[in-house]
């Protein structure tokens, strides 16, 4: 009785299985009229969310942040450079997104993946139009000297909401981030102050008294949205994003002020109530998501 | 890395003045101690995981002192249109944008698959080195580490095996034989040595030497790698059986 019953589970299950590969649209569908998704979520449920700190030892700053299976590692690193003539105070902050081929397999080595270049384009317009960082306190030394940030993130499992998940990563890394205390030495060059060299080195005064961390203003949160008939799923993961293409990626700060708005074209038209209704679940998803953080 | 592609103003890191940096003899003396205390004949403490990543067919992540490596394994797959029929299956490594690696990497894992379980396609094994900084190369301490993570990541991904395989590297250092060297200890080696092989069938795949050895010198050291290795693999297979068993709890 136990074997004829194990033998129809399995058999079942591999049914189940093979009606998802081969009718996945309808697979999910039959989940949606059920307001529920495959992965036992409801539809305006965004997936955990966790964030850890100072993943990357040799960085200035870095984080792991993970939403759902999607993980992305952030670093900051600090350089110095000479600042432009006309913003004599102000550092700058170069990102880049990486999808190297561990992250999905879609991704070919030599072949760098559609996806990149636009998250890299948009986060550089969220991060540095949000005013999350004021750029001034990049600045070391007025007219010679500023830090540039380089913010490199790289997915390591892509598994939907590539976008959200990298920002939360950028910011979590900014927030982690400390900048070393640095003095101008007799060439005119910005060093490093450690131990070892402190007592000799520096003639001057430091630049910075000590380390310290960045200001954080208005931290924008993301939640993308999938837009399918009538129905709005939050956080898609990879298979739903792979079905159903119509997404809206909505940015608020921690005032729940509009920062960015994208729909990227798709199949599907999202009318303004559509719209409405993703501001509302991203209010309620980022509330949710910074109880957790803490 | 990020920025430098675009018209981005010249940077330079601030690090402090490198000191004079010649080999103490220290680095030769018989009752040295190595920068992070370890004993001469002693490996770094590994920590290994599999299914790392979700979206890969198997995976495994490799953590040994300070060097953190990620593997996924996808596959088999459809091998390219333009390739020929073979009856056996193909290996296709890629270790960050490094040939040599990369060619490295795919001769001391082909001995152990059982190539012919996947006729027509291919495997891919993608490998990403975390916490060494991005731009620098992979230096021969961290290869060890990605192919004992790579053939945990194959065997994650149920890709048919003759054996794991593990991967050990040594350096000799004057008189001293220092196994598992950090980039430092490689950087003033007189010799290194790097063994891949198959403990349970005690054949090795992949051996590479280089700079000066004496006869004595190099059986010993070979010896040594090869104890470590099946050290490596034992501790590798309790990581499968544990991530195996840990479900059904």
């Amino acid at each position: 009785m136990a074997t004829t019953n194990g033998s129809n589970d399995l058999s079942s299950e591999m049914e189940v299985d093979a009606f998802r590969r081969l009718f996945p649209l309808r697979f999910h569908e039959r989940h949606l009229l059920e307001s529920i998704r495959p992965d036992g979520r409801p539809l305006g449920r965004a997936r955990d969310t966790t964030i850890s700190l100072g993943a990357v030892a040799s960085a200035n700053g870095s984080a792991l942040a993970k939403i759902g299976c999607t993980t992305m590692l952030a670093a900051v690193k600090l350089e110095v450079m000479t600042p432009k003539a006309e913003s004599p105070d102000e550092g700058c902050i170069a990102i880049d997104f990486h999808m190297p081929p561990i992250c999905s397999p879609l991704v070919r080595p030599g072949r760098p993946a559609e996806a990149a270049p636009v998250i890299t384009k948009q986060l550089t317009d969220t991060i540095l139009s949000s005013g999350m960082i004021d750029l001034k306190e990049l600045s070391l030394v007025s007219g010679k000297a500023a830090w540039m940030a380089y913010l490199d993130i790289y997915c390591l499992d892509a598994d939907g909401a590539l976008f959200d998940a990298a920002l939360l990563s950028a910011v979590a890394a900014f927030s982690h981030l400390q900048i070393p205390v640095v003095s101008l030495n007799d060439d005119g060059r910005i060093v490093l102050i450690s131990e070892e060299n402190s007592g000799a080195m520096w003639e001057k005064e430091p630049v910075n008294k000590e380390k310290r961390k960045l200001k954080l203003e208005s931290v924008p949160f993301s939640l993308t949205c999938l837009l399918h008939k009538n129905y709005i799923l939050a956080d898609p993961s990879d298979e739903e994003e792979s079905i159903m293409e119509t997404f809206l990626t909505v940015v608020l700060d921690s005032s729940f002020q509009l920062v960015s708005l994208n729909k990227p074209g798709g199949p599907g038209l999202a009318h303004t109530s559509a719209i409405q209704d993703c501001v509302g679940i991203n209010k309620t998803e980022s509330e949710r998501t910074s109880e957790d953080i803490g | 890395m990020a920025g430098k592609t675009i018209n981005t103003p010249t940077t330079y890191t601030p690090s402090p003045t490198s000191q004079n940096k010649k080999r103490s003899s220290i680095f030769t003396g018989s009752d040295w101690v190595r920068p992070d205390g370890r004993g001469l004949h002693q490996c770094r403490p590994a920590f290994l995981r599999t299914g790392a990543v979700n979206s890969a067919s198997g995976s495994a992540y490799a953590e040994f002192g300070n060097t953190k490596v990620i593997v996924s394994v996808f596959g088999p797959r459809e091998s390219k249109k333009a390739m020929m029929y073979s009856d056996m299956g193909r290996l296709n490594c890629n270790a960050s944008e490094s040939k040599d690696l990369s060619s490295m990497l795919l001769k001391a894992l082909e001995g152990a698959i059982i190539l012919e379980s996947f006729p027509k396609t291919t495997v891919d094994v993608f490998a990403l080195g975390v916490g060494v900084w991005w731009n620098i190369p992979y230096i021969a301490g961290d290869l060890p580490v990605v192919i004992s993570c790579a053939s945990l990541a194959l065997a994650d991904a149920g890709i048919m095996l003759y054996d794991m395989v593990a991967s050990v590297s040594m350096s000799c250092l004057g008189k001293n034989l220092v196994i598992d060297p950090v980039s430092e200890e490689e950087s003033y080696q007189d010799g290194g040595l790097m063994i891949t092989c198959m403990p349970s069938r005690n054949e090795v795949t992949q051996m590479t030497v280089t700079g000066e050895w004496s006869t004595p010198k190099i059986h010993e050291a070979m010896q040594l790698c090869l104890d470590a290795c099946s050290k490596l693999g034992k501790i590798m297979r309790s990581c499968l059986k544990e991530a195996v068993s840990a479900p059904q709890e």
